[in-house]
């Protein structure tokens, strides 16, 4: 029988293709498909009605692309000298946009600068990544308290004032960074495991001090219908959206339940289900499997770095990946409650994408090193 | 301790990367199962439920056909009617304090607003009608202050003009929903209007019309958004009855304040000129749906039609169907003659007369509805004939009026009593039955098809009501002979006539009408005050007609003879027929 498809030479293509070439031809797929899935979701009727955002989001894409191309020519281990006083300079943004920052949809996460407007809760991810990274390289041991307790304070602080916005989405991606960060340092695991114990014993404390609508969220993830109009109507319309799509999907733009704006929220937070309405199965296939080409690259290079402070690095940039891909699929698809997460690389929002281009940026750096 | 950083032979370090790997991978792989399960194994399901979110179908409600009577008059039709109805999914966080503007500018009742709108829910996409026929004014005027967040959609809406006289007569519509397991066989759609008893639910194949509806493409707010196609509804039939409106007010205003029944019709082809049955009720209540309750729990039953629910006992009205019955069997002739002495005594027991009547022949009987001649009749004939007789004039079986929910009465028989009661037929059961008393049941409009057959020489004759289905005449006319000879039906026709004619007939002032009136009363007795019965036929203007008229707890027979003079006066005098 003759082999159709020759997986070997797929393999060696792949393997061919240098990761600094496969993460920016990743990258350039994800762009389209951004723009194609914000163009598609800002389309009513038939009626496109978003020109002005498809434009800013194009303008940040290009900001994006000059900032990975500055981070890359950066040497990273300058952030190991910067990474306090940028961990400090991020503190007192969040505390600035705490006070003075612009409000919208009753969270207060953005600053206004030259009519850009910035959110500094993203920052804080470049900071914190930055920062566990040097605490953690340390090659040896540092005990209970320098360890794990400060590492764990220096997040936990960022974590509660981003929780306090509120963004719990982002706070528990901060405590996921650390985690998973200090899970592959010198620090003794039993800490984690213990801290994760202690997590989950006092979780019903912590559902208490939620705001209304992030306890209603996730009620509702535990049972949708028990609000279909109210909170779990985002959770049912996104998963008749995604289903709907099948293996094949509707067609650019022929996705009815974007078209007729059953979907909210659908160029931010959901725009995966957009992509699955249009393209079914077979489209968020695809799209994970770019994803998953651009976090084994990166860990492929981890596995070579010499120098733990990079290896930290890339460990925190493709967790902060990571989670946010698998926590925003998982919440449009139900698994996961609505934590208010983008999806990473796709989402309309220009600070997110910055950040997230800055961090491919420093990775790519430390890939040239 | 485990060592984390292992030195490679080339003294480069390796860190460790594969755990995370497995972690990345397993965490996709995950949401690529979940992903599998949704639009590969449930996709059609979502894919349907995507649809029922924005095609949505827009019934296009049939305007119902008119009701007229004989003279063109208009009894039902259909008028556009304001709703305001809301979209649920739009209104979801307003709702409160939406449901209290719109009840204080339109001043409803703000419990009556959530009731609507409860009762009318369909889904959260479709507009629910929360307040229901306003007029046109108001219904603008509160469109320009509350703009989008209400819709007015005139809506075709059943009005009865003379609703208390004709309630009975023409029913009223219901939305199928209500009663839609019993109708979805025969294709009804839960939105439709349905008609429901008298002659909106008898005629409604002609009423109802079809409905059509577009199909439209909604957003998430219920806002149109495209438009797929339209079936047109069509306009039901309207409908002529042979009903005069004039005459069934004329019932109506005679029987007011009592409960009774009022029917005449055409004694030679059993059109009904006017049924009229109270205590009534308004129908356009039940459009509206107020009051409801009280209807429903009022102890008078307005909402039962007394000429063809309710089963009653006959009384002496029974007597001359008996007696065209012996005649016709050959136990009697016209001059047979028992004497009445005031009582007559049965074993132990006494059964009694109204007066002592002394020697009565069959006119005389029928003219002063003498009992003691009918229980020596009896005793002579047996239960067996009794039962045998009331059936040939159709006590038992409906008369096939064309009207919703008729029931039939009931006749006893010897087999029927022990067999259901375990106690034999005793003499005294027989004595009963010939006077109409004991388990005998009819409706009214029974004992009028009874008379009718007098009326009409020998004829059982369907009443009917309908005349025209759109512009053409029904052509309705069932005659079945009864088989009694012309010469028997004369005895028992000249008896009736004496009943009236003779100065002590028991419906003498009937005489004082000139139009050669003859009948029977009856004083039905029962637990309560006797019922009261007449039923008798005329000649106006060349014309047969045939009436009764029957009053529940009437008191005695000349309560029902003297509102059958009221009646007939007035609309001989109005020359309505």
């Amino acid at each position: 029988m003759k082999n159709y498809i020759n997986l070997k030479k797929i393999r060696s293509v792949l393997n061919g293709l240098s990761g600094l070439k496969t993460v920016i031809f990743c990258l350039l797929a994800l762009n389209l498909i951004s723009l194609s899935a914000i163009y598609s979701s800002l389309h009513q009727a038939g009626e496109f009605i978003g020109q002005e955002i498809i434009f800013k989001q194009i303008i940040w894409m290009l900001i994006s692309w000059v900032a990975l191309a500055v981070f890359s020519f950066i040497n990273y281990r300058i952030y190991f000298n910067i990474s306090y006083f940028l961990y400090t300079f991020n503190i007192l943004l969040l505390i600035v946009v705490y006070f003075f920052g612009k409000s919208a949809m009753g969270a207060q996460r953005w600053l206004s600068i030259f009519g850009f407007t910035f959110q500094p809760s993203e920052l804080s991810k470049v900071a914190v990544i930055i920062v566990l990274a040097r605490i953690f390289s340390f090659t040896q041991n540092k005990g209970f308290l320098k360890g794990f307790l400060f590492p764990l304070v220096i997040t936990a602080i960022n974590a509660l004032i981003i929780f306090k916005q509120p963004d719990l989405g982002t706070a528990l991606v901060l405590i996921f960074l650390f985690l998973l960060i200090g899970f592959f340092s010198k620090v003794p695991k039993v800490y984690f495991i213990t801290f994760i114990l202690i997590c989950s014993a006092f979780s019903p404390l912590a559902f208490n001090a939620l705001k209304d609508y992030q306890k209603k969220r996730l009620l509702v993830f535990i049972n949708p219908d028990a609000d279909p109009l109210g909170s779990g109507y985002t959770i049912i319309q996104s998963k008749i959206a995604i289903g709907s799509g099948k293996f094949f999907g509707k067609g650019f733009l022929s996705g009815t339940q974007n078209q007729f704006n059953f979907l909210p929220e659908r160029h931010t937070d959901f725009i995966f289900t957009v992509i699955a309405e249009e393209w079914g199965l077979a489209g968020s296939i695809f799209l994970i499997m770019i994803y998953w080409l651009i976090l084994s690259k990166i860990l492929q290079l981890a596995k070579k770095i010499q120098d733990p402070f990079g290896y930290f690095l890339c460990l925190g940039i493709s967790a902060l990946l990571f989670s946010h891909v698998f926590i925003n699929i998982g919440m449009t698809l139900g698994v996961l409650p609505v934590v208010g997460i983008p999806l990473i690389f796709l989402s309309y929002g220009g600070t997110s994408l910055l950040i997230s281009y800055i961090l491919m940026g420093i990775f790519l750096n430390v890939y040239k090193r | 301790m485990k060592k984390y950083w292992k030195e490679k032979q080339n003294g480069r370090r390796s860190f460790p990367s594969s755990g995370l790997m497995i972690l990345y991978f397993g965490g996709f792989l995950f949401l690529t199962v979940v992903l599998f399960f949704y639009q590969g194994i449930n996709g059609k399901y979502y894919f349907q439920r995507a649809k029922n979110n924005y095609v949505k179908v827009i019934p296009l409600f049939s305007i119902r056909g008119s009701i007229f009577d004989k003279n063109g008059v208009l009894l039902a039709y259909d008028k556009a009617a304001f709703n305001l109805s809301v979209i649920p999914y739009q209104i979801r966080d307003t709702k409160d304090s939406l449901f209290k503007e719109i009840s204080k500018s339109l001043g409803r009742d703000t419990a009556e607003i959530y009731r609507n709108y409860s009762r009318n829910f369909l889904n959260y996409f479709s507009p629910v009608n929360i307040v229901l026929d306003i007029d046109k004014r108001a219904a603008l005027d509160i469109q320009e202050k509350l703009g989008s967040k209400v819709l007015i959609n005139p809506q075709p809406q059943r009005h009865y003009p003379y609703s208390y006289e004709f309630s009975h007569v023409i029913g009223y519509v219901k939305k199928v929903s209500s009663f839609y397991e019993e109708l979805k066989q025969y294709g009804y759609s839960p939105l439709e209007r349905a008609g429901f008893s008298g002659i909106e639910q008898y005629y409604d194949s002609y009423l109802q019309g079809e409905s059509g509806g577009r199909l439209i493409e909604v957003d998430a707010g219920g806002r149109v958004v495209g438009f797929l196609g339209q079936l047109i509804s069509k306009k039901g039939k309207d409908i002529r009855l042979s009903i005069d409106s004039r005459i069934q007010r004329e019932a109506y205003r005679s029987l007011s304040g009592k409960k009774g029944v009022i029917i005449l019709i055409n004694s030679a082809n059993g059109q009904i000129l006017a049924l009229c049955s109270l205590p009534s009720f308004d129908a356009n209540n039940f459009i509206k749906g107020k009051g409801l309750s009280r209807l429903f729990d009022d102890p008078a039953c307005p909402l039962i039609n007394r000429a063809i629910q309710s089963t009653y006992p006959l009384g002496s009205v029974f007597k001359p169907i008996e007696a065209a019955g012996a005649l016709e069997e050959g136990l009697i002739t016209p001059h047979t003659t028992f004497v009445c002495d005031g009582q007559f005594k049965l074993g132990s027991a006494v059964f009694r007369c109204s007066h002592i009547h002394g020697p009565q022949d069959l006119y005389q009987a029928l003219a002063h509805s003498c009992n003691i001649y009918f229980y020596n009749l009896s005793l002579i004939s047996g239960s067996d004939f009794l039962s045998r007789w009331a059936k040939n004039f159709g006590l038992d079986s409906l008369t096939g009026v064309d009207l919703a929910f008729e029931k039939k009465g009931f006749i006893p028989t010897r087999k029927w009593k022990e067999k259901k009661l375990e106690t034999p037929w005793y003499a005294g059961d027989t004595l009963n039955f010939s006077i109409g008393q004991g388990f005998i049941n009819s409706t009214p409009i029974e004992i009028l098809t009874a008379m009718n057959v007098f009326a009409s020489q020998g004829y059982i004759i369907i009443p009917h009501l309908l005349e025209e289905v759109g512009g053409i005449p029904s052509g309705i006319s069932s005659k079945t002979y009864i088989g009694v000879s012309q010469n028997n039906l004369d005895a028992i026709r000249s008896g009736l006539r004496k009943a009236v004619a003779e100065d002590s007939g028991t419906a003498h002032i009937l005489e004082r009408l000139g139009i050669k009136m003859a009948g029977k009363t009856g004083t039905a007795q029962n637990r309560g005050a006797s019922h009261a019965w007449f039923a008798g036929y005329f000649n106006s203007q060349g014309n047969d007609y045939t009436i009764c008229v029957f009053l529940e707890n009437g008191g005695s027979s000349y309560e029902a003879v003297k509102i059958t003079y009221k009646f007939l006066k007035k609309i001989l005098e109005g020359k309505l027929i």
